[in-house]
């Protein structure tokens, strides 16, 4: 059995994603919670909404949405922030905001454990998290981190050593219906010709 | 490395207010007390169920209290000493209500709430003094270990100071810090394929107990639910470790009890803290075993197989054989990228242009700036401007024609002119200055003359 | 009319010019704006420049500071990047602690350090494990109409091309530090990263540079860093309307065109200042 799948593991160039599994509605009280985990990495999330919105953030056409990201140890920093930002509107281009026009949406994202390729397991538990409240969304969608190792062999779901030792490391979110990419961010430099490594 | 690491004010944050307590609801909630009944079914000195979960980390637990739960992570970092205290190490513990656990909690606000649960974790751990802290001292007055204790509340079903305590204190149990060796001045951190880590030092376990008060304390209730909480009169939060040590105690709510009420409460903390100090070894002990024996540990192991909300995949085998090839046919498919790139003009020494596009609107001042720059050094720049002059010719003439439409879009695929505003030159100013305004008008033109390279 | 229109139905207002593969400010879907830059601009700091793009004005000065490195990387400096989004650039913008978007971008160009290695960390160290330099490079934007991330991209290249550190030698017999402020010497850049932003336009239309108005009416924004050897140092696409790889690719090959233009202006500009 073992051999059997490293000889799949081999035939795909070495390229292999950890084991994952979500849990959903794990929680009471938000209107939708999941766990994602993939491999050692997990993160939880919780969101609320649509509810009503306080202050000044309301909008008239479409539901504002809110993403908070809080990480294990210490209080959310820049990096949070940029994160947030990257989810955010990762989020927006899909839920149909315009149904819940005046409301807020908030999604907080609790970082559990971090073994490298969190960012793209915080998109997905953000994505099942949205469909565990029933939110209408335009299509779904999911994370995806590849790492090119100096060899300029592609990993996919490297852990973090794969990380430190790694070229560069891209992280996608591709879309459901066309497989389009809604979000990409990279850290460290490629060519072109390795840049737009799109995995199915 | 930013510096702006400085978190947004709270208050800009749009949050939700939490739902109240209707007024029938309230009654029925004392109603059932008063009958000796609670809503979830439990008797009156009934706790909840207590799970842990170990992460894959050292130190990091979630603890579960009936739907409560909190995530606890202990950290460590080297730093020097507190001046009165050079040969103790630093605790640290923060609570965060997390906005996830309730519609009501705001980040990173301090509520009275908050501030008070921090408090009596501070107690129910610091002061209790079960962390033996001289032990965490490196090099006296230089260098010692503070750990930090973070406690998340993820979902808030009542009865937090319990959960955090439990959570607080598994964490620091559960928790690992890197060896150190000290050779004369010399501080060495291991890392734990050097050396094992060791654990902390615990002298005793204090857990936090809590119970409702009703009615002025006629009624009471083990480890209240957070709808019981809404409705109490009080609350009385005993920490105690299993050699029956009290190690806090507090009455809020500003009820008066009496002696013998705090009697019995205190045996009842007695009889939780032997339980779940019992759990709390056995679940050490079992995360213990499975390390050793290089068993599967970490969250996804506590993730419920038989659930019908839950998803398992094994590791997945993804061929990336033809993502090469795929890249490759979408970079020759794509247009190769275009040679044709602007000439950078050259104002002043140190401010140069290029541009393809519009003018900003702040040309009346570039004007002005070059026109100074010009008196500076004239020379230098005046063959540049004898050559652009004699292209200024046919613009203006243009420009002139077209002086009544505002939008003008040309037929003509070399030239595609869009003039806007071109009441903008006053036309026979100085000799100078209009030869310079010409000029400048002449290099937008021209760039937008420039061959397209619309990205479609 | 047509400000009436643009007014009621912006979205329509804009669709109407791209169709005709114009925008109403009179570019082309794939031009920029005018570019100029300022080297020198603030005499006080180390370095500096003044960019602007279009009527988007970004100044960055760079500050060197000595300080000890950290203790896990002994022969390593530190750059220490800032992007404020003052109150006074924008209405959007609120006086007081950072919000989204300045920490956003200020992560941002952190990241084009980082992935660029625009200066090699190593060449900020004075002497292992003692002194080294801090260069805090502070980017303030003081007029904000759209595609702040290209101008404060290259307003860092500019100002850490203009920064002139003075000599620093440490005498061997006090262990204190010397400094020569008669003997300055330019910081060795290795990497020219040019960043190149797009709007996404209804799902399909990508447009170069845009302005605040278009970047508000956008369904999402592509950025597109690369050095001068066509290597990327980031894509960021923050979310918004999903693109097909061609599109990206379409993304990358206009940004490496950016990327020669920008260079040769740079060049340009170093040469103009460098004493004959």
């Amino acid at each position: 059995m073992a051999g059997e799948k490293e000889k799949v593991v081999a035939a795909a160039g070495g390229c292999c994603l950890r084991p994952f599994s979500c849990e959903q509605g794990l929680l009471s009280r938000p209107d939708g919670s999941a766990a994602f985990l993939q491999g050692d990495t997990s993160v939880l999330a919780g969101l609320y909404g649509p509810a009503e919105v306080k202050g000044s953030k309301e909008l008239p056409d479409r539901a504002v949405l809110e993403v908070l990201l809080r990480p294990k140890v210490g209080l959310p920093g820049v990096i949070e922030r940029s994160r947030e930002q990257l989810l955010r509107q990762t989020c927006e281009a899909v839920v149909l905001g315009v149904l819940h026009p005046r409301t807020a949406i908030t999604l907080v994202l609790q970082v559990l454990s971090d073994a490298g390729s969190l960012l793209s397991c915080c998109i997905n538990a953000a994505c099942m998290g949205l469909l565990d409240a029933g939110l209408p969304l335009s299509s779904l969608f999911c994370g995806v981190t590849c790492a090119l190792d100096p060899n300029g062999a592609i990993i996919l779901d490297p852990t973090t050593r794969q990380e430190q030792e790694a070229r560069a490391i891209l992280t996608f979110a591709i879309d459901s219906p066309e497989r389009k990419v809604l979000m990409t961010t990279t850290k460290g430099s490629c060519s072109v010709e390795e840049g737009p490594c799109f995995p199915p | 490395m930013t510096r702006s690491a400085r978190a947004s004010s709270p208050s800009s944050r749009p949050a939700m207010k939490a739902t109240p307590l209707s007024n029938c609801e309230r009654r029925f909630l004392l109603r059932a007390i008063e009958e000796r009944k609670r809503l979830d079914g439990r008797q009156c000195y009934d706790y909840r169920n207590v799970r842990v979960s170990f992460g894959a980390d050292r130190g990091c637990c979630i603890v579960e209290l009936g739907k409560t739960r909190v995530l606890a992570q202990v950290s460590c970092e080297l730093v020097p000493p507190k001046l009165n205290r050079p040969t103790e190490g630093i605790l640290f513990f923060n609570l965060e209500l997390s906005p996830m656990a309730a519609p009501g909690f705001e980040p990173g606000r301090q509520t009275e709430l908050l501030v008070k649960l921090n408090r009596l974790i501070e107690r129910c751990l610091r002061n209790s003094k079960c962390i033996d802290t001289e032990s965490l001292c490196v090099v006296a007055g230089e260098k010692v270990w503070q750990i930090r204790l973070d406690l998340h509340l993820l979902n808030h079903d009542g009865n937090i100071i319990d959960a955090a305590s439990i959570a607080g204190i598994v964490a620091l149990c559960h928790f690992r810090r890197p060896d150190v060796s000290v050779q004369g001045e010399e501080v060495t951190v291991f890392t734990p394929e050097e050396r094992d880590p060791v654990p902390l030092s615990i002298h005793h376990m204090p857990i936090c107990v809590s119970f409702a008060f009703f009615q002025q304390g006629t009624y009471l209730v083990v480890d209240p639910s957070e709808r019981e909480e809404r409705v109490m009169d009080g609350l009385l939060v005993i920490a105690m470790n299993k050699h029956r040590e009290i190690c806090t105690i507090q009455s809020s709510g500003g009820i008066m009890l009496v002696k013998d009420q705090v009697l019995r409460c205190s045996k009842i903390t007695a009889v939780k803290v032997a339980e779940i100090t019992e759990l709390i070894q056995k679940a050490l002990e079992n995360d213990r075993k499975v390390r050793k024996e290089g068993g599967k540990f970490g969250f996804a192991e506590s993730i419920p197989n038989q659930k019908i909300t839950t998803f398992k995949m094994e590791s997945a085998a993804v061929d990336t054989n033809n993502v090469e090839e795929q890249a490759e046919e979408i970079i020759t498919k794509a247009d190769p990228p275009s040679e044709v790139f602007a000439k950078p003009i050259l104002h002043t020494p140190g401010t140069a242009q290029i541009g393809e596009g519009i003018e900003n609107s702040w040309g009346d001042l570039e004007e002005s700036e070059r026109e100074e720059a010009v008196e500076e050094e004239g020379e230098s720049e005046a063959t540049a401007f004898e050559v652009q002059k004699m292209e200024t010719e046919d613009t203006s003439t243009l420009r002139e024609a077209e002086k009544d439409e505002p939008i003008v879009l040309s037929d003509s695929e070399e030239e595609e002119v869009i003039i806007l505003e071109p009441q903008e030159l006053p036309t026979k100013a100085r000799p100078q200055a209009n030869l310079k305004q010409e000029n400048t008008s002449k290099k937008a033109f021209n760039k937008r003359r420039r061959k397209k390279r619309a990205v479609r | 009319m047509a400000t009436a229109f643009k007014m009621v139905e912006p979205l329509e207002y804009y669709r109407r010019f791209l169709k005709e593969n114009c925008r109403p400010d009179g570019r082309e879907l794939g031009e920029f704006r005018a570019t100029t830059v300022n080297i020198g601009s603030i005499t006080t700091a180390d370095g500096s420049a003044l960019v602007k793009l279009g009527n988007t004005t970004v100044v960055c000065g760079v500050k060197a500071e000595l300080a000890a490195p950290a203790v896990d990387s002994a022969n390593k400096g530190y750059i220490v990047p800032n992007v404020e989004l003052p109150s006074l650039c924008s209405t959007k913008f609120r006086s007081g602690p950072p919000g989204e978007e300045a920490q956003a971008a200020s992560q941002f160009i952190a990241d084009v350090i980082e992935n660029s290695q625009i200066i090699a960390k190593e060449d900020l160290c004075i002497a292992n494990g003692k002194l080294a330099w801090v260069l805090y490079c502070d980017i303030i934007c003081l007029d904000y109409d759209g595609n702040i991330l290209d101008a404060s991209a290259f307003a860092l290249l500019a100002a850490l091309k203009n920064v002139q550190l003075p000599s620093v030698t440490i005498n061997e017999e006090t262990g204190l530090s010397e400094v020569n402020l008669k003997q300055k010497n330019p910081l060795v850049i290795r990497k020219h990263p040019v960043a190149t932003s797009f709007a996404i336009f209804d799902d399909t239309l990508l447009i170069v540079d845009p302005t605040a108005e278009e970047e508000d009416l956008a369904s999402g924004t592509v950025t597109v860093v690369t050095d001068e050897e066509g290597r990327l140092c980031s894509v960021h696409k923050p979310g918004g309307s999903p693109l097909t790889g061609d599109k990206l690719q379409d993304c990358i090959t206009r940004a490496i065109t950016r990327h020669k233009e920008v260079k040769k202006l740079i060049d340009k500009v170093i040469k103009s200042i460098k004493p004959k």
